[in-house]
């Protein structure tokens, strides 16, 4: 791994790079700010708390949510993290910085096009919304800005990875026998993964809800959008995930005085995480009908694969903190914890997220597990579990990453440490008691996506405390977490305004405690993992997708306004029905 | 080894879901535990922390 260090500041050395990046931090804190005041006002209506918008505007706020923040903040703060570690891991810059903004421009214009699409749902005389929610698949129906600005987005992301691999590239020309470097490695494999589930839904917006918004076409085969979403819907979480995973690998065992425990681990974790990041997605469609049961097995069989790269970070990266807090002197069997630098609010921040991770994994192999599925599915611990996982595992690491980031490209210190650190406990606590609130009420078959998540003349019921305390719980874990943004935009904002200084951070990286030397060659052979992700890609998707075709009413529906297997089925039922009935009828008289 | 002000505000976080969860954990050996109970139980362990601070806190002069 290549190291940078003291004296010798990013900014300073790549200010080009440093200007791309600062760009995509900017657009990623705006939407981090309006998708959370969003969800300030969604946690407040749906537990009836606070009402300041109509009911029916709760879905515009709720697709506004879930893409500013799932889709905007996420992907352009990794975005700006790809392009740091891709520059200083290689330690040289982009191969043209036109090129870097071309994408950070495509990626702005598509984001603006969407959330004006989205916003547009505010004012019904526009003519114009998008209240399709985080899940933009048929049957609802946006206006055609919103996909058309989706997918200028996505192929920015295209771009940007194509930026990386350029400069890989480059590197590469004059490094012909080296091993690539951990973070570049680990930026390579995840746009691979990127662009293979990507394709899904480029095809679902370009060829099918870009032309039927338009009204070119008819109609659309909705179990079709579906799929093809949750092809690219479940590794989005990867995408999200992999470089919170870079921040612990690379940053946080030096955050916590020492080095990555192993490089090649590393390199194995995210090699897994491309093979099986894709053939997943049908895991979401356990309850959907024309997808036969062997491909939704199939896809929880590799979703619960899933979990040996998670469970390999868990204990490299404890391994590594561990190791941190004894050379700060740090003894015994616990006490090392002690030890840790906890004032930091990008360790403690940074910890923090990947404890809460623990139990996201743990209620996401409730989600992933066909049987026990069918207890929470569509329920509000669906959004509990990603809250832990995307809401917290990945937003929370990314603002911890930030308090180290950010002063290293803009050559500035950090305003204050203690608010930082005040922050990410306010995101933590707050994120406890939003997600436990939204585990247990799901429990109780509250469902998730709806304004009125009560129902005349029935009561929900838990086994313990009540529904009116779980409903508080996440009115105030939704304004804890508000806060806890509001503090974090504050911080950087000023962070951003201050002197500059000679020495922001220490943004020296160690080298592993056993490196890249310790691994087989075959780990850098990135085409032949392609190569093997989509062979797993086409074992997982070919035949229920022909199978969707087929029975669906072709690719475009066919005017069928739900898919042909279940008409099919309640044919049946019907069918049976009649016979009974009539044989009934006939014993009768 | 001294109780630093950064130490007891993640003791603090870490106590929330501990405190959230502990009626479930309670309902596991069949005792009800109401929610004033839950919350005496996190004034008592904050009580404690405010304690241990000043006894061991940063500036404190017992600290070792």
């Amino acid at each position: 791994m290549a190291t940078a260090s003291g004296g010798d500041e990013f900014v300073d050395k790549f200010p080009d790079e440093a200007a791309i990046i600062k760009a995509s931090f900017l657009i990623a804190f705006v939407s981090l700010g309006i998708g959370a005041f969003f969800g300030l006002i969604q946690a407040l209506h749906r537990t009836n708390v606070f009402r300041v918008i109509d009911s029916a505007d709760y879905y515009t706020v709720l697709t506004g949510h879930g893409v500013l923040l799932a889709i905007v903040f996420t992907i352009f703060f990794l975005c700006g993290v790809f392009h740091w570690a891709v520059a200083r891991s290689l330690d040289r810059p982009a191969e043209s910085a036109l090129f870097s903004w071309a994408w950070v421009g495509l990626m702005t214009t598509g984001a603006v096009l969407a959330t004006v699409a989205i916003l547009g749902g505010f004012v019904p005389n526009l003519g114009m919304s998008a209240d399709v929610l985080f899940t933009f698949y048929a049957p609802l129906q946006a206006h055609p800005i919103f996909y058309i600005g989706l997918a200028m987005f996505i192929v920015g992301t295209w771009l940007a990875g194509a930026d990386w691999f350029l400069s890989y590239r480059a590197w590469r020309q004059e490094h012909p026998d080296e091993r690539i470097p951990l973070q570049t490695f680990m930026v390579l494999t995840t746009m691979i993964m990127w662009y293979i589930s990507t394709l899904g839904v480029a095809v679902s917006v370009v060829f099918f809800l870009i032309p039927w918004s338009l009204g070119l076409i008819e109609s659309v085969n909705p179990l079709l959008t579906r799929t093809l979403f949750w092809y690219f819907g479940h590794p989005i979480v990867y995408f999200w995930l992999m470089p919170a995973y870079l921040l612990w690998y690379t940053v946080l065992p030096k955050l916590a005085g020492g080095r990555l425990f192993s490089d090649p681990l590393a390199r194995v974790v995210f090699v897994l995480f491309l093979l099986l990041s894709t053939p997943v997605g049908i895991h979401h469609q356990y309850l959907d009908p024309g997808i036969a049961e062997g491909f939704k097995f199939i896809a929880m069989t590799n979703t619960m694969f899933l979990l040996l790269p998670s469970l390999l970070t868990a204990f490299t990266v404890v391994a590594s903190v561990e190791h941190g807090a004894r050379q700060r002197g740090g003894e015994g069997y616990l006490r090392w914890l002690g030890a840790l630098p906890w004032r930091d609010p990008a360790f403690t921040g940074m910890a923090l997220a990947g404890a809460m991770f623990a139990a996201g994994g743990f209620s996401g192999m409730i989600n992933a597990g066909m049987n026990i599925n069918y207890l929470i599915h569509n329920t509000l611990w669906v959004p509990g579990h990603f809250h832990l996982t995307v809401g917290t595992a990945v937003a929370l690491t990314m603002m911890a990453g930030s308090y180290w980031l950010v002063p290293q490209v803009t050559g500035r210190k950090l305003y204050s440490r203690p608010i930082g650190l005040l922050q990410v406990i306010m995101w933590f606590v707050g994120m406890v008691f939003m997600s436990n609130a939204m585990h247990r009420a799901g429990l109780a078959g509250i469902p998730r996506r709806t304004a009125e998540p009560q129902y005349q003349n029935f009561e929900f019921l838990t086994p313990i405390g009540s529904i009116f305390e779980l409903r508080v719980q996440i009115a105030l874990g939704g304004t804890l977490l508000f806060l806890s943004v509001v503090l974090f935009l504050f911080n950087i904002l000023l962070t951003s305004l201050g002197e500059e200084s000679d020495r922001p951070v220490d943004s020296y990286l160690p080298e592993p405690l056993s490196g890249p030397e310790g691994s087989p060659r075959i780990l850098d052979n990135l085409t032949m993992w392609t190569g093997i992700a989509a062979v797993l890609v086409v074992l997982a998707y070919t035949l229920p997708l022909a199978g969707i075709i087929q029975n669906g009413g072709g690719l475009f529906g066919g005017g069928l306004p739900v898919p042909a297997t279940v008409s099919a089925g309640v044919d049946l039922v019907l069918t049976t029905v009649t016979s009974a009935f009539n044989t009934l009828w006939g014993v009768v008289a | 080894m001294k109780l630093t002000k950064a130490q007891a505000l993640v003791l603090i976080a870490i106590s929330v879901p501990v405190a959230i969860e502990l009626r479930t954990v309670a309902g596991f050996f069949n005792v009800e535990l109401p929610l004033i109970a839950v919350a005496v139980i996190e004034f008592l362990f904050l009580a404690l922390l405010f304690v241990l601070y000043g006894l061991y806190g940063e500036g404190s002069e017992s600290a070792a």
